[in-house]
């Protein structure tokens, strides 16, 4: 399996997670349909961690592994990167198929987001 | 004459020529021309500058003779003036490459985390990515991996045809490397001193892009789903009172016309627009080799 799968993999498991995890409970959840080496696992949460994509907590001898930001806010995020067009800065970052106004869809994210 | 020459055409090119080019209309019947055109203005404009800086010591050389002092300090100041402008406008590419890669990565990264990988069965390449929520978005990320982006706003909004159309559109982004062209644009942008840069090549530019996206995508999947997609992308979200609309607007409604036109792009004006890009090239370094030429033809002793 590829790492980017893996990473994903992990992600959907932190995000539908109540809590943080440790390495083990992450490990459990994906290790029911697939087998999978811990050491694998501990791998992927320490890059995304370094990605600052995860937080790390240590709680008594364990980590503990969260979501840096909720899937919708990081989804609304994400969108907002690639509507900026940093005006006098850099080029863009994307290329979109129909143009809406920036202003306008960065509302409409805001407020997806408050929501 | 050859620094007065080079002079005027190096400021006609940078502020007489990109305003009317861009609120001209033909450009929209030759996009992929009009592109290599408005990159042969913009060298054309710097070799112009770089060939004035050149020219002067030797004009100064003619006036007062080539061994005075002056002569050799004005060489000394053209050449540094020279490798200023190099100078700044290779950091300025490397310095938005650089920036725009680091973005794009870490871009790449959340999308690639945040994928509905379960939703894009059977829609298309493997560098598609989902992201969750009803806001209709389609967009690509360039870059050596490169991302198409869809949201589910898109699958629900469009249907197949339309989204693969949509999909063409941005392949041909990634695949002509849209990216680079509008870098180096950028890059001559902010290279230039701020009270004399001016945005109109670069959103002229971009505007050309997507055509040039269009027409690939028309190929591959005809007009009609194009234009439907077009239409609902852009009908999806009401404007905003202060959002500006007509900036907007105006590059819609030239899309949305040149995919009712049978056939969008005319081959006659494509060949005009080659032919200027072409002088345009030549041009400059006419202007210096041909008074040279000429002053050694003089002396020629036979």
């Amino acid at each position: 399996m590829a790492l980017g799968d893996l990473e994903r993999e992990v992600m959907t498991q932190l995000w539908a997670a109540a809590g943080p995890l440790t390495v083990r409970q992450v490990h459990e959840r994906l290790s029911r349909d697939r087998d999978l080496a811990y050491t694998t696992v501990m791998t992927v949460l320490d890059r995304l961690a370094k990605k600052d994509v995860v937080t790390r907590q240590k709680a008594d001898r364990a980590y503990l592994y969260a979501p840096a930001q909720s899937r919708e806010e990081m989804t609304a995020s994400v969108m907002l990167d690639a509507l900026t067009t940093s005006g006098d800065q850099d080029a863009a970052l994307a290329y979109f198929v129909g143009r809406l106004p920036p202003e306008a869809l960065a509302a409409a994210i805001e407020a997806a987001k408050r929501k | 004459m050859t620094p007065l020459l080079l002079g005027a055409l190096g400021l006609t090119l940078s502020l007489l020529v990109p305003g009317p080019l861009a609120r001209s209309r033909w450009p929209d019947r030759a996009p992929r021309a009009a592109v290599l055109l408005w990159q042969a203005i913009t060298l054309a404009a710097v070799l112009s500058a770089l060939g004035v800086v050149l020219a002067v010591p030797e004009e100064l050389s003619r006036a007062y003779g080539s061994r005075k002092p002056v002569v050799a300090g004005a060489l000394l100041v053209a050449l540094a003036v020279a490798a200023v402008i190099v100078a700044r406008l290779l950091i300025s590419l490397w310095g938005v490459t650089r920036r725009s890669r680091a973005r794009r990565e870490r871009h790449r990264l959340l999308v690639d985390l945040l994928d509905r990988a379960e939703r894009r069965h059977a829609i298309g390449p493997d560098h598609l990515r989902v992201l969750e929520g009803a806001l209709p978005l389609a967009y690509c990320v360039p870059g050596r991996e490169p991302r198409v982006v869809l949201s589910d706003g898109v699958l629900q909004v469009l249907d197949r045809a339309q989204v693969d159309a949509v999909l063409a559109h941005e392949q041909t982004h990634l695949r002509h490397r849209h990216d680079v062209v509008m870098e180096s644009f950028t890059a001559f942008y902010r290279a230039v001193p701020a009270p004399l840069r001016s945005r109109v090549p670069l959103d002229a530019v971009h505007l050309l892009l997507e055509m040039v996206a269009d027409d690939a995508a028309r190929r591959v999947a005809g007009p009609e789903p194009l234009r439907a997609a077009l239409e609902k992308l852009t009908d999806a979200i009401p404007l905003t009172e202060d959002a500006k609309p007509d900036a907007w607007g105006d590059a819609r409604r030239r899309r949305l016309d040149r995919l009712s036109a049978p056939r969008p792009e005319s081959a006659g004006l494509s060949l005009v627009a080659g032919l200027a890009v072409v002088a345009l090239l030549v041009l400059p370094t006419v202007i210096v080799v041909v008074p040279w030429l000429d002053r050694a033809l003089a002396e020629w002793p036979f």
